[in-house]
């Protein structure tokens, strides 16, 4: 109980650092930690094999995109700097559009009784038994048989996902667009385009 | 569970709506695409909660695809973010008003 | 198809029409074809004399429009009086009009409107129902306004033409709802159907719609209080003065009372009202007449006090009597104003009778002219006024009315009177033409100069002087028609046509008719003999600059504002009116009216503004409009439920 209290402490502070935060690396530290507390909440809740997930894929690939992602946009620029604010105290509106969204989803969650009216087949067990709800043979045999397609289309995502981010963030026009103090500059950083790479 | 459901959704919900105004204030597009990652984890503790409250796997296959989905919305968001502002002297989500009518 | 009867009415309007449209290639040749075009009419009605001189006589029915709606023309004996008057004297006047407008550059114009005032005036007295009445009635109401604001560069005769036309409107207000009175309880517009079933009538709604008609009729007549355009309108010409004002439009409310008779017969209250209207009328007109220095507002009032004697003897039921003033009347007046229209013509747009003076010698004709109008129709015996007057007067009496007897008896003297200051004034005494205008106390007015209109020519005379002269052969003889009392050709003429009124009451004194003429003649004579020693008698005529410029001085204010009529009407309904108008067009206009429009596309472009706003490009608007309807999509379900 008093685990979920931390958790949930730990959660809401890291996504507020995160959003609040004026240097995106600052913010990445944010969203890794809110990402650790969150698989540390999977576990609790028993689902070992989706806590794993989070941790390699989220926090070990996605963060490390947004790492080099923010390492290429400020490199050769100078650190990040941003025009003139153009909507300014937009925040009123924003803050009080989701409290009263918050406050009618509470109002409809509490209201609402959530318990299932159906069991299920598989059995709880404690987190790290073989084959008990949320183990990795309990996923996988869901995932191969019974939700197949989900699969699939994931498969089929991911391939969709590789070739738009080659043709969008690819070098679609070379040296020519660059001038040569640009050039000069990205070289000495020791930086590559990155679809060129035998170059 | 000895941690009422209710309590998950609520902590996903507060997350989640974090996670909004993190979208609507900030104009780096980095911190914009993390917000929205917020989000997506946000929906993916309800629906884990949920999946534990009815002993159901479905739940965290649909967390499975929900990975995947943020894994490549992130992978083409940053891209669109490279693309767009390779160029630009700053990186300002203001600065790209070309839509406007 | 009597072609007749309808070349009758519809020659001046093809008449008025050719003028209009050809009026500048016509030029001078436009009054011999107007003279020309309603002498035609007008032996077209003696051809048809004949056959219409009863009660009956020749109709031919128009349009059928509805069941009960039918459009027609009807010739019968009243009618037909009212015809020959129109198109007889009538066509004399065009003829006198040729030449006292010769030197106007508008004469074809002057002639349309004539020949289309001859048109409508045939409309109202032919048709055969009282809508057709109507439209005659408005059509002369318009052929008024054209005729008196014909000169249309002097502000005064705008102005009078406009009045003349607004309070005509009023009485148009009150036929029009006998009118609907009449067709919701009779079913009918033709004058056949509403007689005959005059009787079935509810007794408050046929004193409603007697009410209605005089109401029309007093305000085409100029009685009291709706008599007030008439002295004005002498600012037409003088020819318009003498048809129109005198001889026939004003007449149509006496045409209209005697065509209701079997109405007005019926409700003895509305006879008693118009009576006496007719004869506050008739002794206003004659008290403000002695008032009056122009010479043709002379001549207007005395001819509101005639028609007041015509319509008390309609009212009372007198209507032969009544009619036959209307008839006598219209020699003598047109006679009078012709007159006058040879005086004022001769000394270059002179009106005011005190720059006049002497005239017996520079103008005979004139004079022999004036004087027989004048004993005309102060009623001097074996001339055609005494005779119609006498009737009317008598008439009062033998239906019961005492009061108004007196008062009939009281203004023969009083026309008396202020006929002969007239003729002393004008054709006696020194000539004062070149006396100053501060030595006879004429405030200066204001002159439009319109020489710009005139070419320099002068008509033949005998243009003007023969309709004059062939005037005076009735202007003496007409009334002899009615000698012999009911068996007279007059009497006769009429027949039972206008039946017997409900409401006779006895005479209050049983003074037989010839001693009550009798009384009338004493009358008029002390009139006469009052005005001689005032105006006539040698030591007057020789002071007559300083005892006229006293006279002006010391007018009672009662008579120079004709009892404030006008100025009462200004202030209770013209003001009201403007100030309304003015109120409506400074604030109900543009801030009302216009805003409202102005409104709608303000709204529209605010409405833009609103929409602009959202369109700004900007990715965090999208995004909070996202959060927005998000919000209301959580808020909907959250208390609707999920949906199934």
């Amino acid at each position: 109980m008093t685990a979920f209290y931390v958790l949930a402490i730990l959660l809401i502070a890291s996504a507020v650092f995160t959003v609040t935060q004026k240097s995106p690396v600052y913010s990445v530290v944010g969203l890794l930690t809110n990402f650790l507390v969150l698989a540390a909440l999977y576990f609790t809740l028993n689902a070992e094999f989706l806590g794993i997930i989070q941790i390699v894929v989220y926090s070990g690939a996605i963060l490390m995109l947004f790492v080099f992602v923010i390492a290429l946009l400020s490199s050769g620029i100078g650190p990040f700097s941003e025009g003139p604010n153009r909507l300014p105290r937009v925040a009123i509106p924003a803050v009080l559009a989701t409290l009263v969204a918050f406050g009618f989803l509470a109002f409809g969650v509490l209201h609402t009784p959530l318990a299932p009216t159906t069991p299920h087949a598989a059995s709880l067990g404690p987190v790290g038994t073989a084959n008990v709800f949320g183990s990795v043979a309990d996923f996988g045999v869901a995932l191969f048989t019974v939700q197949l397609l989900p699969f699939e289309v994931t498969a089929f995502i991911l391939m969709v996902a590789v070739i738009g981010v080659v043709l969008l963030a690819g070098d679609a026009s070379p040296q020519k667009t660059r001038g040569s103090h640009e050039k000069s500059a990205l070289k000495s950083a020791g930086r590559e385009p990155i679809v060129k790479a035998g170059r | 569970m000895t941690v009422e459901l209710t309590n998950y959704v609520m902590l996903s919900a507060v997350m989640f709506f974090i996670g909004v105004v993190g979208v609507i204030v900030r104009r780096n597009p980095l911190i914009v695409l993390m917000a929205i990652e917020l989000m997506f984890n946000a929906a993916n503790l309800a629906l884990v909660a949920f999946s534990r409250a009815w002993v159901n796997n479905a739940g965290h296959i649909f967390v499975f695809l929900v990975v995947t989905v943020a894994a490549a919305e992130a992978a083409i968001g940053l891209a669109i973010v490279v693309a767009v502002f390779r160029r630009a002297k700053n990186v300002d989500l203001d600065e790209v008003a070309g839509m406007h009518g | 198809m009597n072609a007749l009867l309808l070349a009758l009415w519809l020659l001046p309007l093809a008449g008025a029409l050719i003028m209009w449209a050809l009026g500048p290639q016509l030029k001078r040749g436009a009054g011999p074809l107007g003279a020309a075009i309603v002498f035609a009419s007008l032996a077209c009605a003696a051809f048809l004399f004949p056959n219409a001189s009863n009660s009956t006589g020749v109709s031919e029915t128009l349009i059928t429009w509805i069941p009960g709606y039918t459009f027609g023309l009807r010739l019968d004996a009243l009618s037909l009086l009212w015809t020959l008057i129109i198109t007889g004297v009538g066509g004399l006047i065009h003829v006198y009009s040729i030449g006292y407008m010769w030197s106007d550059r508008a004469m074809a114009r002057f002639f349309a409107y004539l020949n289309f005032f001859v048109f409508a005036m045939l409309t109202l007295v032919l048709s055969d129902n009282v809508v057709g009445l109507l439209v005659g009635w408005g059509l002369v109401g318009l052929a008024s306004y054209f005729l008196i604001g014909f000169w249309f560069y002097k502000p005064t005769a705008v102005a009078a033409a406009r009045k003349a036309f607004v309070i005509n409107v009023v009485g148009d207000v009150g036929i029009m709802f006998a009118i609907f009175a009449l067709f919701a309880f009779t079913g009918s517009i033709s004058y056949v159907d509403i007689f005959a079933k005059a009787g079935t009538l509810p007794v408050g709604v046929l004193i409603a719609i007697c009410m209605g008609l005089f109401i029309g009729a007093a305000a085409k007549s100029a009685q009291v209080p709706l008599h007030t355009w008439l002295p004005d309108a002498m600012e037409g010409p003088t020819p318009v003065s003498a048809l129109i004002h005198a001889a026939t439009m004003v007449t149509a409310g006496v045409y209209l009372i005697a065509r209701f008779a079997p109405l007005y017969n019926l409700s003895p209250t509305a006879q008693e009202i118009v009576a006496l209207i007719g004869g506050i009328t008739m002794l206003t007109g004659a008290v403000l007449g002695v008032a009056q220095w122009d010479i043709k507002r002379i001549l207007a009032y005395s001819t509101m006090s005639q028609i007041g004697y015509m319509i008390m003897g309609v009212g009372v039921g007198a209507y032969q009597a009544g009619v036959l003033h209307f008839f006598t009347h219209a020699f003598f007046k047109a006679q009078l104003f012709l007159g006058a229209g040879i005086i004022i013509h001769a000394l270059n747009d002179e009106q005011d009778v005190r720059k006049m003076g002497g005239l017996y010698r520079r103008m005979p004709f004139a004079f022999w002219a004036m004087l027989l109008g004048t004993l005309a129709i102060i009623g001097f015996p074996f001339f055609s006024g005494s005779y119609s007057k006498d009737a009317v007067i008598y008439g009062t009496l033998e239906h019961g009315h005492g009061l108004l007897y007196l008062a009939g008896v009281l203004t023969a003297g009083i026309t008396a009177f202020y006929m002969f200051r007239m003729i002393f004034v004008v054709f006696f005494g020194p000539d004062r033409s070149e006396v100053p205008d501060d030595a006879l106390a004429i405030p200066p007015a204001p002159h439009a100069a319109h020489a710009e209109d005139h070419d320099a020519s002068h008509a033949p005379a005998w243009l003007m002087n023969v309709p004059v002269a062939i005037l005076m052969v009735p202007t003496v003889a007409a009334g002899w028609l009615s000698i012999g009392g009911n068996a007279s050709p007059w009497y006769q003429y009429f027949g039972t046509m206008f039946g017997t009124s409900e409401n006779v009451a006895a005479p209050p004194l049983p003074i037989p008719e010839l001693a009550s003429q009798f009384i009338v003649y004493a009358i008029v004579t002390v009139g006469v003999i009052i005005a001689y020693l005032r105006y006539g008698t040698p030591e007057a005529l020789r002071d007559s600059v300083a005892r006229l410029r006293a006279e002006g001085l010391r007018m009672p204010v009662a008579l120079r504002r004709a009892f404030w009529f006008d100025d009462v009407i200004a202030l209770a309904i013209v003001r009201p009116a403007q100030a309304l108008g003015s109120f409506i067009g400074r604030v109900i206009d543009p801030h009302v009216i216009d805003a409202g429009v102005r409104d709608v596309a303000w709204f529209a472009g605010a409405l833009g503004f609103f929409a602009r706003a959202l369109q700004n490009g900007l990715v965090r608007t999208y995004a909070l409009t996202l959060a927005i309807g998000a919000a209301c999509f959580i808020a909907y379900f959250a208390v609707m439920g999920a949906p199934r």
